[in-house]
């Protein structure tokens, strides 16, 4: 449609289709004998048996679909950013985590604080973890800006909360060891590209 | 070498279509920095000779074939230079994919991230994929003890070696060559060196990292507060840099000290010893209330000299409406010291500073355990040394071997002939100047054969000293804390006021603590405590105190805002790094009716009469320039005096038989507020040599009692190898309130107690 098409509001130009129906009933036994008509013509019934295909459905052939929300949830676009998840390497199941700092960096409500230190195996050790959820606008940048897919936003979408600063630390949101089997790679915010691949330069090895 | 002293001429050079100024010698960097042109360096450091190892600064220089570096070519009159084009950024790029090879891509924990000369390089030309390609090996961590050492983070820039070697004068990291398997080693890695962590501050990338600090926070989370080290008199520049202490404990701490490393430096203390705040504290009005009474009724102030000029102003102000005594032990000989000094050189300061220092071709060390004393100085020393190729000769009774490569005569004289020597040295230097009558018939009638026996200084030591500084100009006497102290001080300085005022030589009189000068400037000190006395840091019969546990607690010179005065005559400010939470001296002052709202309104109050300028805190400039000009507070005046003073004839000399302890706080160690900081936790010993040992008859790891001046010192005593003689060296850095109250010469003979190993 042309813009000048549709800024005509010039109505009854257009090529608009009128709906059919019955005449408008005049006399009495016009509208009694209308009355008689839609009562009897069985569409009640239709209407009835549908009702109780469903019911059968529902309740005998396993095909319900009222969600008993809170006991069930539906599922949730990948592209939802909900509260966070930390994920695990699904190979030694330690937490992807490096603690290099770009959320709390990029972090735009500065809801993000961890605390690092040098740990036995010399490595870097997320030593703590937090997210003020209070503060949080669920932006998806912690989660983009992630070089090790480690923070990225999950599935839970309820917020409410006693109060209105409510935190989340490293545990609560990381993968369960036991659960690691369940753990989803994230297909949302900040998820590496489909063509990932072709993108990747090899490093040229001597060896 | 005259040319420090004629004009440079002036030379014009064009970079890259500017009209730039720079005097005869200047290199084409310094040229361009001046003129605010960027030219990417990654081995070039001020401070240090030119390096060039990297190849980076490369510019074209016209009638020139090929590139040119530019931090080491000096720059030629009317030359036409570019610093960019397609072919030098080709080439930069080149240098960069080089760096790049096989260095590790573990940005996101490196602690360097955010601050690292070779990622920035590295996106400054888009060098974003790796082309070449070598066989790598696996080279470990070495742990240096504060540092640590990452060979594979390594790029061998060599500026560690280099300040290593040029400035710090410890001679301890040096270059295993080997093309690519090329890494730094230690020669001294177990706390040998003086571990002041310089090739730390200057390592452009994650290759040499704090032990302490690695991996607990990304260095764009730190705040950096500009400060001064309040440690010692050289009071440097640094940062503070802050950060909440973790997510459960939201209060400030202090995670790192860095400095302008470009262009000064830090020792160990100043680096390290970061942590002497006084923590937790909150207004205690009980006290407080308990210190105003105190104050009201006090009759003496007793003050440790790591104070600022303000407070020290605050306490002068305080006598003189009072009439309080004021004692600072550790200032007050440094203050009849330099009057006396004045009193013949008619200036009330001496005349040379660090940075003539660094230019020295002669250098005398005289009466400080210089290493120890004070850092800075010495590596201003190693710097003359280093660039200039200066004699540094060293006249101590202790030998110290830990500036031995720099020094290039010791000249040994007795414990207690401070006054023998310091006349010797007058004749030495004074010899064929033109000094008036009175002075010359004095050097004349001193019995050299006598002093030189009894002070046991060779007549050809002085005669080779003479010799080395023949044909050499600019020369400097370094004059440290051993004298101040002296029964003979006064003589000993006004001996000193001669050389000053009539050889080449100019003098630098180390103040002995922190802010000795400022205290010995603004304060009119008495010598003795009587009555009751209220101690500010120091030992009282109330006592305000920053290290904790004393009647009413006081804000560590880290949570503090105000100014030192310098070694190098200069007031410096310094910021509060961490918050305070109770009250500080002005709050008592206030009290007491003298009211001020901020201790820094007293800035610019200060004695104008001293040399001291009324300028106020928030204006005093605490930054370098690109080009290394330091703004830093301003410099004293100095003023004219009247010289009244009279020479006296050299007394008997005192001698030391036998055994000799040497009060000194040996390598990162200072003061009490040293002693505190988590980092700089070494054992206070008292260390003395075999000889020592045998005559003492003490035996290795056996503790000992002895009382100096009323203070109880307990130690444990070792043996060191590295050390000769009959001196052994007692630290006073752990004796708390005490520490600030030793005003007695700094040798001294004990009477020993042994304790029994078993008894507590």
């Amino acid at each position: 449609m042309s813009l000048e098409e549709f800024k005509n509001r010039n109505v009854g130009q257009q090529t608009y289709k009128m709906v059919q129906s019955d005449p408008t009933p005049k006399t009495g036994k016009e509208q009694f004998e209308q009355v008689v008509r839609r009562a009897f013509k069985g569409e009640l019934f239709v209407g009835l048996y549908v009702t109780l295909r469903e019911m059968i459905n529902a309740l005998f052939r396993g095909e319900m679909h009222t969600i008993k929300y809170p006991f069930e949830k539906l599922p949730i676009s990948p592209r939802y950013r909900a509260i966070h998840d930390m994920l695990r390497l699904l190979e030694s199941g330690h937490y992807r985590c490096i603690g290099c700092g770009l959320c709390e960096k990029i972090c735009i409500s500065n809801c993000i604080k961890m605390d690092t230190r040098y740990d036995e195996n010399q490595r870097k050790e997320v030593s703590e973890y937090t997210i003020n959820f209070g503060r949080c606008i669920f932006c998806g940048y912690c989660a983009e800006v992630c070089p090790e897919l480690a923070i990225v936003h999950g599935a839970r979408y309820e917020t409410a909360s006693e109060q209105r600063a409510s935190f989340s630390l490293f545990e609560d949101m990381l993968t369960p060891i036991d659960a690691l089997k369940l753990q989803q790679e994230y297909d949302g915010f900040g998820a590496i590209s489909p063509n990932a691949d072709q993108n990747i330069k090899k490093t040229p090895l001597a060896y | 070498m005259t040319s420090r002293v004629t004009k440079k001429k002036l030379i014009k050079v064009t970079i890259d279509g500017k009209t730039c100024k720079g005097e005869f010698g200047d290199t084409i960097l310094k040229i361009a920095r001046a003129h605010n042109i960027y030219i990417p360096t990654m081995c070039y450091l001020t401070k240090v000779e030119p390096i060039a190892s990297c190849r980076m600064c490369v510019v074209n220089v016209e009638g020139v074939e090929g590139m040119i570096l530019s931090c080491q070519e000096k720059a030629v009159d009317g030359a036409v230079i570019t610093t960019n084009n397609d072919e030098i950024f080709k080439q930069r790029q080149n240098i960069m994919k080089l760096y790049d090879v096989n260095h590790p891509l573990e940005c996101g924990v490196c602690d360097k991230s955010g601050e690292c000369d070779l990622q920035n390089k590295t996106m400054e030309f888009e060098v974003s994929a790796q082309s070449f390609t070598t066989k790598d090996r696996h080279r470990p961590v070495e742990n240096w003890g504060f540092i640590s050492y990452d060979p594979t983070l390594c790029i061998m820039c060599e500026k560690c070696v280099r300040v290593c070697t040029e400035i710090i004068g410890d001679e301890a990291l040096a270059i295993s060559a080997g093309g690519y398997n090329s890494t730094i080693i230690n020669t001294k890695p177990n706390g040998e060196c003086s571990e002041c962590g310089e090739c730390m501050a200057v390592c452009p990338v994650g290759a040499l990292v704090s032990s302490d600090f690695k991996y607990s926070t990304n260095a764009w989370e730190l705040t950096q507060i500009p400060a001064s080290c309040s440690h010692c008199s050289a009071v440097c520049e640094m940062n503070y840099e802050v950060k909440q202490k973790s997510i459960s404990n939201p209060t400030e701490a202090i995670f790192r000290v860095t400095n302008n490393f470009e262009f000064s430096s830090l020792c160990g203390a100043g680096r390290f010893g970061y942590d002497f705040e006084n923590s937790n504290i909150s207004k205690d009005a009980q006290a407080f209330s308990k210190a105003q009474d105190a104050f009201k009724g006090a009759q003496t102030i007793r003050f440790s000299a790591t104070i600022s000029n303000e407070e020290a102003l605050m306490l002068q102000k305080l006598k003189e409406r009072r009439g309080i005594q004021l004692v600072c032990d550790e200032a007050y000989g440094y203050q009849s010291f330099l009057n006396a000094f004045s009193s013949i050189t008619g200036e009330s300061l001496y005349s040379s500073n660090l940075g003539k220092l660094s230019k020295s071709r002669g250098i005398i060390i005289f009466g400080a355990r210089i290493n120890d004393d004070a850092p800075m100085v010495k590596y201003h020393i190693n710097m003359a040394s280093k660039h200039h190729r200066a004699r540094v000769a060293y006249m101590h009774p202790i030998e110290d071997g830990s500036i031995q490569n720099i020094i290039t005569q010791f000249i040994k004289y007795e414990v207690g002939s401070e006054e023998g020597a310091a006349a010797l040295l007058a004749h030495t230097l004074l010899d064929e100047k033109k000094v008036p009558k009175k002075i010359r018939a004095y050097l004349d009638d001193l019995d050299i054969g006598h002093l030189s026996a009894e002070s046991n200084i060779g007549e050809e030591e002085l005669s080779q000293l003479k010799r080395s500084l023949l044909k050499k100009a600019g020369f400097t006497l370094v004059v440290g804390a051993d004298l101040y102290n002296h029964p003979k001080a006064a003589n000993i300085a006004k001996l000193l006021g001669i050389i000053e005022l009539y050889s080449d030589f100019e003098l630098l009189l180390v103040p002995p603590a922190t802010n000795a000068l400022g205290v010995a400037l603004i304060c009119d000190l008495d010598k003795e405590a009587s009555g009751f006395t209220v101690g500010y840091n120091a030992q009282g019969d109330f006592t305000l105190s920053a290290l904790g546990g004393g009647d009413l607690d006081m804000p560590a010179m880290n949570q503090q805002e105000g100014t030192f005065t310098s070694l190098n005559k200069q007031v410096v400010p310094t910021n509060a790094a961490l918050p305070y939470g109770g009250y500080v001296l002005n709050d008592i002052i206030s009290a007491l009716g003298h009211r001020s709202e901020h201790t820094i309104d007293y800035t610019k109050q200060l004695p104008t009469g001293k040399g001291y300028s009324t300028i106020d805190f928030d204006s005093l400039p605490n930054y370098y320039e690109i080009t290394g000009a330091e703004h830093r507070g301003y410099h004293l005046a100095s003023q004219v005096c009247e010289k009244s003073g009279f020479i006296e004839p050299v007394s008997a000399l005192p001698t030391y038989d036998g055994i000799v302890l040497y009060q000194c706080n040996e390598g990162n160690q200072f003061s009490p507020f040293t002693y505190k900081t988590k980092q700089l936790n070494s054992l206070p010993q008292l260390k003395g040599s075999q000889q020592f040992a045998a005559i003492s008859k003490l035996k290795e790891g056996e503790r000992v009692r002895f009382a100096l001046q009323d203070i109880e010192y307990l130690r444990v005593f070792t043996i060191d190898t590295s050390m000769k003689g009959t001196v052994a060296i007692n630290p006073t850095y752990d004796m708390g309130l005490s520490a600030a109250s030793v005003s007695y010469y700094r040798f001294f003979q004990p009477k020993f107690e042994i304790m029994d190993g078993n008894n507590e």
